[in-house]
């Protein structure tokens, strides 16, 4: 999106001007448009990610402006500006001060996929007052102090702590036998870190758990053997995989299935959009994921099938996935939040996102639970979602009023 | 040849791309099936790349290296840096654009089948990998070693003023040398092509091990530098069995550290300084 | 065309007062960050450039330094509350000390060793830093105190906090350009032994060339992460971080005090707009002109913006062909006269292998003062070896090396350049954009109580030779001679006792040879004692006192030239029947 609001300041001013001349009284200034930013990686290694969260911000975009645009502004336009937060922390940092430089008019923001992006993001956004949305799961974004920052999913500590215990039930229910011991294979990148963290630190425990065996590797990964060779001799009863790249997973699921784990030997619990991904499919074909089970911030539910579809067709891609949700979702948030504050004001933006109490409309029907964010921006008693490889495609399984088809828990 | 190619992982990614077009994407070699398949995309690869490199050495990398460059200052060591990396950059994004973001592999049942050897499992892909591996090395060993235009290589790399008097064309000498090297890495991505799945920007994890292995190897050494590849990798994976996977990278470098240390020339090297 | 030091004062003086008017007339916080940004680039490039450009010893490594800087700042500030005000100037003694502690083992190495050996470092400490759990860290805002945090609401004070680190980086660099400092490390970078064997104690240099090189790496660092906040491992320890000093350095003209900072000024902004004006609209094209952008510059200019310019533009020098400043009146130690006869450099019974190879074997020489001693024999014969031996480069494997009377075992080339050695080398590699003076100063240091003393000694050296009308001439046009000459000068420049020539003749015309002999026999008649590898023989023959004549590591005959020429071991070995029948008639 090409930016000159220099010359359309100029112009309207001139226009009023000049009906000031003319003794016409001036109404109250119209504006035409509304601008909203969106940092994500296009260039470099996440460039996939940027592109879908593009996909998703897009099409919302195009329907909340078909459908009258801003209505307390007058039918306003909402516009994404994008900007490539590229491949490093210091390019995120400078595509956040470049559109704030180049965009006075910004109301608000969403980024930037990577939780290391979206810090230094931050440190621009809020010191400019602009409220930001972000999908990131890292909790230090939010233990900052920060008062504009907005988190859209459960921190991954808070994500662990549902993640196990729905595990669990899960495979009483379905076998019977509640599993004794446990396996975490990880990568070292913030989310799963702080994800796995306070389940070291006693939450395995307290849920009767006995963890016997724990991998964490550095990205990217060259091998599996050494890691699924330990998994292999200590068969825990169930695996956790925190695992936030997409290539590493290939290598890991493989792995399981050369050794004889695969296609149901050994239940694997994730966490995590990257284990939903068309592309994990075409790389290593539906027969090894079937049944892998995973918790994200989001994923497509029930009540949201014309959405998808209309996804699907318009992008081409096999099925919606947490980044186009979460994009998407967030681009209705900020309309919502425009229609509560009736202004193109950062402030007003912000404080109509802190009093949201959203239960129904477009932009809660992209999120599970209710749109409200706490005094930290976090969003607290929203319910993760579990998705389930069935049949080739990744479906949500739980909350059961959110499902799309049963889940089962695989059993040797 | 004096040149440090930071391109080289870049042209392991595009071999990858090459290989997989060839089998899944444009599925010409599909006949062959999913086994032969990929091995065979990973040969042809080989001589694509080197075709590139042969290109982009004629018109941009032989400016700065070789005989022009060998009177100026530093040898041209500068130069050829900034370019290589300049061709690095060109790979990669030219990728993204051409290629797209999405990752991409070749799928194969061979990368999750294995062998088994009594309590040993095998990875078939990797098995197979090594082995074409060990067989390139073997036969480039024999070219330049046995061969003529093997030996004018190493002469030209050698000693280029003398080696011209010698009537050898050190100029094609290099570039043979410069796309000979980058076709070799392209059957070693071809055949990766199999077991991991790559996007645009994958060049870059190879690269940092690929030099510690030549280097340590010792620098004009292809013995050298196969001996040191292969201790890089040994060392990887034993070092899971007494520190935290995490650190493996770090127990290679610290490796490659204290064996550079205790032989300034790496394990086989010959280049020294003359007084 | 040497600039003076003030001059180039004065213009770091206008640089800064630019960018601070910059600072003050941009408006928008982007192009202010860009410019902080670019400052402190470029002041990582000038770190490393103190380093690699002049000494030669290139790292990609100085993420090291880069990233200890900034962990340094972010850690302390997070787990200690320390102020980056203490913070930053903590991180620079850091790095320094990161700087000594890698240097000590690494500088074993050379050439691509050396550099690669340093990517090791940042690399491998990026892993343990994400295995310790730092990911990703934050500096946390402080809002009750952000002045005392460093942290401004205003932009501009960044772009103040980096002008102040470049314009110490630039005045460190312009010290250590013009000062012992900075000719001791292009001594190195020219060629290492000969630098060592001049008397300059290169491993010492070194360790201060990388200390100050990591301190200003890690004080730039640590300043980067107050700016951007947030710190993880790729972003202070990647390979890109190592990569960018060098490409800037590069870019902009290696080894000077400018090149670094044009590199920044160009590529910072041309990489950072690339990203803004074309990274949204096709991702990855910025990557792409980019790289074609700095291809095709660096074809255009090899070494950097910085020295195309200067050869472009710097004015054709006018030489002054007669009167030098005169030499001061030469003092000659009254114990060096002519044959004392006393032995000043004795070698008994000397061997040394290289693997299987015996070297040298049984080697007996004695050189008397005064005198002018020839060693003969064909290649490979091992008479550089002999030198290197004697000069402390090679640790014989039996016998000694005594001289006036002392024993020179276990020294180190410089500290037997102290002792009154010098030494010629046989390639001559010398600065071809320094004159001659400049040259020869760097041989003058080792006796020089300071920079003035140097230049004195080496204006007595350069006269001594004859080229003292060259004294202001840039060596690049030298002919063969006149750089043969100079090579003397330097080795004679500190005034030694002893000094050994290596291949001094190799390559000269009938009447250059002339000169030169007349040149060599002249400074023995001052008093110095001359040992001197040679070809020629037919000059050699008219030249020395007496010969020793080496074959495959062994002495097969020692005496004086007329006995020597016709000895049937010396014939057989080297000369050939052919040759003795025509010399016979020059000597007799």
């Amino acid at each position: 999106m090409k930016n000159g609001p220099t010359r359309r300041e100029f112009g309207s001013g001139l226009a009023l001007a000049g009906a000031m001349a003319l003794g016409l009284r001036p109404a109250m200034a119209e504006i035409k448009e509304v601008r909203v930013a969106m940092i994500a990686p296009l260039s470099g290694l996440w460039a996939r990610q940027g592109q879908l969260m593009r996909l998703g911000a897009d099409m919302a975009l195009e329907e909340i402006n078909e459908k009258g645009g801003i209505k307390a502004l007058g039918g306003a336009k909402m516009t994404v500006v994008v900007a490539d937060a590229g491949d490093s922390t210091e390019k995120a940092k400078n595509a956040a001060q470049r559109v704030l430089a180049q965009n006075e008019d910004l109301v608000g923001g969403t980024g930037a996929w990577l939780s290391s992006f979206t810090l230094a993001v931050t440190e621009v956004t809020e010191r400019a007052q602009l409220p930001w949305l972000t999908l990131s799961y890292s909790d230090l974004i939010t233990n900052r102090g920060f008062k504009y920052i907005f988190q859209t999913s459960p921190t991954a500590d808070r994500q662990a702590a549902e993640t196990v215990p729905a595990a669990l039930e899960l495979a009483e229910k379905a076998t019977g036998k509640r599993p004794k011991t446990v396996g975490i294979l990880m990568d070292n990148t913030a989310s799963p870190v702080s994800f796995a963290k306070p389940l070291r630190e006693g939450g395995l425990e307290k849920l009767g758990l006995k963890l016997v065996v724990d991998q964490i590797f550095t990205p990217p990964l060259s091998d599996a053997t050494p890691l699924i060779e330990k998994v292999r001799t200590t068969r825990p009863d169930f695996l956790l995989l925190p695992i936030s790249i997409m290539p590493d997973n290939k290598l890991v699921l493989e792995k399981f299935d050369e050794f004889g784990l695969g296609k149901g030997r050994l239940p694997l619990v994730g966490n995590g959009a990257p284990l939903g991904s068309p592309e994990l499919k075409k790389v290593i074909g539906p027969e090894l994921l079937e049944g892998l089970l995973f918790s994200v911030a989001d994923w497509p539910f029930k009540g949201q099938e014309e959405l998808i579809e209309r996804f699907k067709k318009r992008t081409g891609e096999p099925w919606m996935t947490q980044d186009s949700l979460t994009a998407y979702g967030d681009m209705w948030i900020f309309k919502e939040a425009l229609e509560g504050a009736g202004a193109v004001d950062r402030a007003k933006v912000a404080e109509a996102i802190r009093a949201m109490n959203l239960t129904d409309g477009p932009a809660k029907s992209v999120f599970p639970g209710p749109i409200k964010f706490d005094d930290k921006g976090r969003r607290e008693d929203v319910p993760l979602i579990f998705a389930q490889w069935q049949k080739g495609e990744p479906v949500t399984v739980f909350p059961i009023d959110l499902a799309f088809a049963k889940p089962y828990w695989l059993s040797s | 040849m004096r040149v440090i190619n930071f391109a080289q992982g870049d042209f392991l990614m595009l071999s990858m791309y090459v290989a997989f077009y060839l089998t899944t994407g444009y599925g010409i070699l599909a006949f062959l099936g999913p086994y032969a398949g990929p091995i065979i995309a990973a040969f042809l690869a080989g001589p694509v790349v080197f075709a590139v490199g042969w290109v982009a050495h004629r018109f941009i990398v032989s400016r700065v290296t070789g005989v022009g460059a060998a009177a100026s200052e530093g040898a041209g060591a500068y130069g050829q840096i900034i370019v290589t990396l300049g061709l690095s950059l060109i790979l990669q994004n030219g990728g993204l654009i051409l290629l797209g973001s999405t990752p991409t592999g070749i799928r194969t049942p061979l990368s999750r089948s294995s062998w088994e050897i009594g309590p040993i499992l095998l990875n078939q892909a990797r098995v197979v990998s090594f082995l074409v591996a060990v067989a390139l090395v073997i036969a480039v060993y024999l070219f330049l070693g046995r061969t003529r235009a093997g030996k004018g290589l190493r002469a030209a790399a050698d000693n280029s003023t003398a080696a011209t008097y010698m009537g050898i064309d050190v100029d094609r000498a290099h570039r043979v040398a410069w796309s000979l090297g980058v076709g070799i890495t392209a059957v070693a991505g071809g055949l990766l092509a199999s077991s991991q799945s790559f996007q645009p920007y994958v060049g870059f994890d190879f690269v940092i091990v690929m030099y510690a292995g030549v280097v340590l190897g010792g620098l004009g050494s292809i013995l050298g530098a196969f001996w040191g590849g292969l201790l890089i990798g040994i060392v990887q994976q034993m070092s899971t069995l007494v520190l935290p996977y995490q650190l493996q990278n770090t127990a290679i470098f610290v490796v490659f550290l204290l064996i550079v240390f205790l032989r300034p020339l790496g394990l086989f090297g010959k280049l020294s300084e003359r007084t | 065309m040497k600039i003076s030091t003030a001059r180039q004062g004065w213009a770091i003086l206008a640089v800064a007062v630019l960018v601070l008017l910059l600072s003050l007339l941009i408006r928008s916080a982007y192009y202010q960050l860009v410019l902080t940004q670019l400052l402190l680039w470029a002041v990582l490039s000038l770190a490393w450039n103190i380093l690699c450009g002049y000494s030669g010893y290139f790292s990609f490594g100085h993420a090291a330094f880069w990233g200890l800087g900034a962990y340094t700042v972010a850690l302390g500030m997070i787990h200690f509350d320390l102020t980056p005000w203490l913070g930053i100037p903590l991180a620079a003694i850091v790095g320094g000390l990161a700087g000594a502690v890698i240097g000590f083992p690494t500088f074993r190495l050379r050439g691509h060793y050396f550099a690669l050996a340093m990517l090791a470092y940042p690399l491998a400490t990026l892993y343990v830093f994400q295995w310790l759990g730092y990911q990703e860290i934050s500096l946390p805002m402080k809002r009750e105190a952000p002045v005392l945090y460093m942290q401004f609401a205003d932009p501009r004070a960044y772009v103040v906090l980096a002008l102040g680190l470049l314009v110490a980086a630039l005045v460190v660099s312009l010290r250590v350009e013009n000062s012992r400092f900075g000719k001791a490390l292009l001594a190195i970078k020219q060629n290492e032994p000969a630098a060592e064997a001049a008397g300059i104690d290169t491993w010492r240099w070194k360790m201060r060339a990388i200390t100050l090189s990591g301190a200003l790496a890690g004080m730039a660092g640590g300043l980067y992460a107050v700016l951007l906040l947030v710190v993880t491992p790729e972003s202070v320890f990647g390979m890109l971080v190592s990569a960018q000093p060098l490409i800037l350095a590069l870019f902009g003209g290696i080894g000077s005090l400018w090149g670094p900072l044009i590199g920044a000024v160009v590529l910072v902004p041309l990489a950072e707009g690339l990203n803004g004006e074309l990274g949204d609209v096709l991702p990855g094209i910025q990557g792409v002109v980019y790289g074609a952008a700095i291809i095709a510059i660096i074809l255009c200019a090899p070494e950097g913006v910085y020295w195309r310019l200067r050869d472009r533009f710097a004015k054709p020098r006018v030489e002054p062909r007669t009167t030098a400043k005169p030499a001061p009146a030469l003092t000659i130690a009254p114990e060096a006269r002519k044959v004392s006869g006393a032995d000043l450099l004795v070698l008994r019974n000397i061997g040394i292998s290289f693997g299987g190879l015996r070297a040298l074997d049984s080697i007996d020489l004695v050189v008397g003062a005064g005198s002018l001693h020839g060693i003969i024999g064909p290649n490979g014969a091992g008479k550089t070896t002999l030198f290197n031996v004697v000069n402390g480069f090679l640790t014989p494997d039996a016998g000694s090396v005594s001289f006036a009377g002392a024993p020179l075992a276990g020294l180190r080339p410089n500290q037997v350049c102290r002792r009154g050695i010098g030494r010629t080398f046989q390639v001559v590699r010398a600065f071809p954009r320094m004159t001659v003076l400049e040259n020869v100063i760097v041989g003058a240091f080792v006796g020089a109580r300071d920079d003035i003393a140097a230049e004195q000694m080496a204006r007595v050296a350069l006269d001594r030779v004859g080229l003292a009308d060259r004294a202001a001439a840039v060596a690049g046009g030298l002919t063969t001679r006149e750089l043969r000459l100079m090579e003397l000068a330097r080795a004679l420049a500190p005034q030694p006792r002893l000094i050994l020539l290596d291949e001094t003749l190799a390559g000269l015309g009938h009447d250059d040879l002339a000169g030169i002999l007349g040149v060599i026999r002249q400074v023995r008649d001052e008093g110095v004692t001359v040992l001197i590898i040679e070809h020629t023989m037919q000059a050699m023959v008219q030249l020395v006192d007496e010969f020793s004549v080496l074959d495959h590591g062994r002495l097969i005959a020692a005496g004086r030239p007329d006995e020597i020429v016709r000895d049937r071991r010396v014939i057989e070995a080297y000369l050939g029947r052919r040759w003795m029948d025509r010399v016979a008639d020059t000597v007799a």
